[in-house]
């Protein structure tokens, strides 16, 4: 084959530099018509994001929704780097990390004139001034395989008796849902839930008699679940209704149960991130998952309690059982040194 | 412009590599090491001063170290006979063992982190032959003890032991064993003499390359031992990641980083005079 004959010509040249045109002016064009909103979240929170949320959403605003699931401390780590051009304009996190990102000026505060929904959720699950809300809280209890441990437990006392020797998983203490165990402990030792939150050093002292107990300390849920649907382990404490009752539902021979002492609400945060795109679509998602509409489709998929005063609380949680309010602000000024006492005192 | 001619342009092509490890290495681990050197602004060593203060980031020192070793150890003990079985093996049954090393590395380690968390568990088949042995009265944990990080993150890493040696191995002349034969060597000198010496190159390389991947790995401990053993690796994770303390987590990274290259360098070192004097 002769070489040259590759070589263009002026024709071909002119024909490529138009469709070279027309290609780069197309997503221009694209970009005008589909507005996106990228939302930042927790990756246990993607498949009813996906499957409720963004198609309710896009289908009421015309809007793409980008869910980018990963965890709280990850998005405060992106919105960080990002600060002055946040390409994410929604953040869904936990408490503990809202109160880190209100610390470094990253969000936008809900007002109920962008937000009217805020005047429908319970008052308490609006902080700092409206800087973010919560839109569900999913409850800790207890999770346990109901093959090996075909009795339910009763009380987070359980979890302490010698006869689950190496069967117990807890939660570590930088997770989330692993934090009220320190709080768990120190009821058990006697005292109110106040005290308990205040001085976590009876907490400390209780969680020691747990060690032989311990099958292992996760820091990835998945892992821990496996763990308890395999039989390896027979509890874990404290666990979070969202994923226990998820993987229930699955199929998973697992139940969560609501011990005596009481559950722990752990209340899921929504907030605008100041100075990210699309700011009105940005409140309106939030109104929307701030609304009943929308809770009472959630309510029931992700197993938790909804925040707005409309739609009833979920079966499986009765009427007089105490749910614990964590004080996040308390947590947020001593985690780092509780962390660092619990690497110590719970090591192998 | 004499001297670019007399540069030799051989060097050109390591010219790629260089600039892309300069920039996405090279930098960043300027940039880390400066961070851990400055405290408040002003260049200090005082973060270095508290972390070696602390009794327990010794312990996590001494874990980081510990398991690494072992890894090593256990990889050379497995790899050093299969290099040599690799290398004299012939036709399919070499490819059948050269696939069933390569190919377990297109397993993802989080894969096998889990596989291992089936095989390793109280009814898994591990434990369960260990009571038909009767090596056990009753079905035991490995799982989340030092034992099972220790075989698991073997499993990950044996193949970079084993290839390294195999391709110095296989440009070894296999005649020389049979010369020191004819020549009235034992098994015993045989081996010392001539078949280490001729494969140290090998070893060396893979003692570096799977001691410097067990000193650091981060997912295979997560997910086989868990929360309760930290290393100097997942204590530099969990700073930057969860603390919020690039102070702490700069800190252990360069001290990962000075403790992985003195063990690479002072074990070849080592190794090469060995080698040589023998």
């Amino acid at each position: 084959m002769d070489v040259n004959s590759i070589r263009p010509s002026r024709r071909t040249l002119l024909r490529g530099a138009v469709a070279g045109t027309a290609l780069l002016s197309a997503p221009a064009i694209l970009r005008a018509q589909t507005k996106e909103l990228v939302v930042g979240g927790a990756a246990g929170h993607k498949p009813w994001v996906e499957s409720i949320v963004v198609p309710a959403f896009e289908k009421k605003y015309g809007a793409k929704v980008i869910f980018e699931g990963t965890r709280s401390l990850v998005n405060l780590e992106k919105m960080q780097k990002n600060k002055g051009s946040q390409y994410m304009s929604v953040v869904q996190m936990d408490d503990p990390v809202m109160i880190l990102a209100v610390k470094e000026g990253l969000l936008e505060p809900l007002t109920p004139a962008k937000v009217p929904n805020l005047a429908e959720i319970t008052p308490a699950a609006i902080h700092m001034d409206g800087m973010w809300a919560n839109y569900l809280q999913p409850w800790l209890g207890i999770a346990h395989n109901t093959k090996t441990m075909p009795t339910p437990p009763k009380s987070w006392a359980e979890m302490f008796d010698p006869k689950y020797k190496g069967r117990i998983v807890i939660p570590s203490l930088q997770n989330t849902e692993g934090l009220p165990l320190l709080f768990v402990a120190g009821l058990l030792s006697g005292l109110g839930i106040d005290a308990a939150q205040a001085d976590v050093d009876a907490g400390f002292k209780k969680l020691a008699s747990l060690k032989p107990n311990l099958l292992t300390i996760y820091t990835q849920q998945p892992q821990a679940y496996n763990l308890l649907e395999q039989g390896e382990a027979s509890m874990i404490g404290p666990a979070m209704s969202s994923y226990a009752l998820e993987r229930k539902a699955a199929g998973a021979p697992i139940d969560l149960v609501a011990p005596a002492e009481g559950v722990f609400a752990m209340p899921s945060g929504i907030a605008v991130i100041k100075g990210g795109p699309q700011s009105d679509l940005a409140f309106a998602y939030v109104n929307e998952l701030l609304g009943a509409e929308l809770q009472a489709q959630l309510a029931g998929p992700t197993h938790s309690l909804a925040t707005n005063t409309a739609v009833p609380r979920p079966a499986g949680l009765s009427a007089d059982l105490e749910i614990h309010q964590i004080d996040w602000a308390n947590v947020a000024a001593k985690r780092n040194d509780w962390i660092s006492r619990w690497d110590r005192e719970m090591a192998l | 412009m004499t001297g670019f001619r007399r540069l030799d342009p051989v060097s050109l092509l390591v010219a790629p590599a260089v600039g892309y490890l300069g920039l996405v290495y090279g930098l960043p681990l300027l940039l880390l090491l400066g961070h851990s050197f400055v405290v408040d602004g002003t260049p200090s060593i005082a973060s270095f001063v508290r972390f070696f203060a602390d009794p327990f980031d010794w312990m996590v020192i001494a874990n980081t170290l510990r398991i690494a070793l072992a890894v090593t150890l256990v990889s050379l003990v497995i790899g050093w006979p299969t290099a040599i079985a690799l290398a004299r093996a012939k036709g399919a049954a070499q490819a059948a063992i050269l696939v069933a090393i390569i190919l377990p590395l297109s397993v993802g380690v989080v894969v096998k982190a889990f596989a291992w968390q089936i095989v390793l568990r109280r009814d898994g088949v591990v434990s369960q032959a260990l009571v038909w042995l009767h090596v056990w009265d009753e079905p035991q944990r490995l799982l989340f003890t030092e034992t099972g990080l220790v075989v698991g993150a073997v499993n990950v890493f044996v193949p970079f032991m084993i290839l390294p040696i195999y391709s110095v191995l296989k440009l070894v002349d296999p005649r020389l064993d049979e010369a020191a034969a004819t020549l009235g060597a034992g098994p015993f000198f045989r081996f010392f003499l001539v078949a280490l010496p001729l494969s140290l190159p090998g070893i060396v390389t893979g003692v570096a390359f799977v001691f410097s991947m067990a000193v650091s790995m981060y997912v295979v401990p997560s997910l086989l031992i868990g929360d309760r053993f930290q290393t100097l690796a997942t204590l530099t994770g969990r700073s930057f990641l969860f603390m919020r303390n690039p102070q702490l987590g700069s800190t252990t990274a360069v001290v990962l980083l000075v403790l992985a290259v003195a063990v690479v360098v002072g074990s070849a070192k080592l190794s090469r005079r060995f080698g040589g004097a023998s």
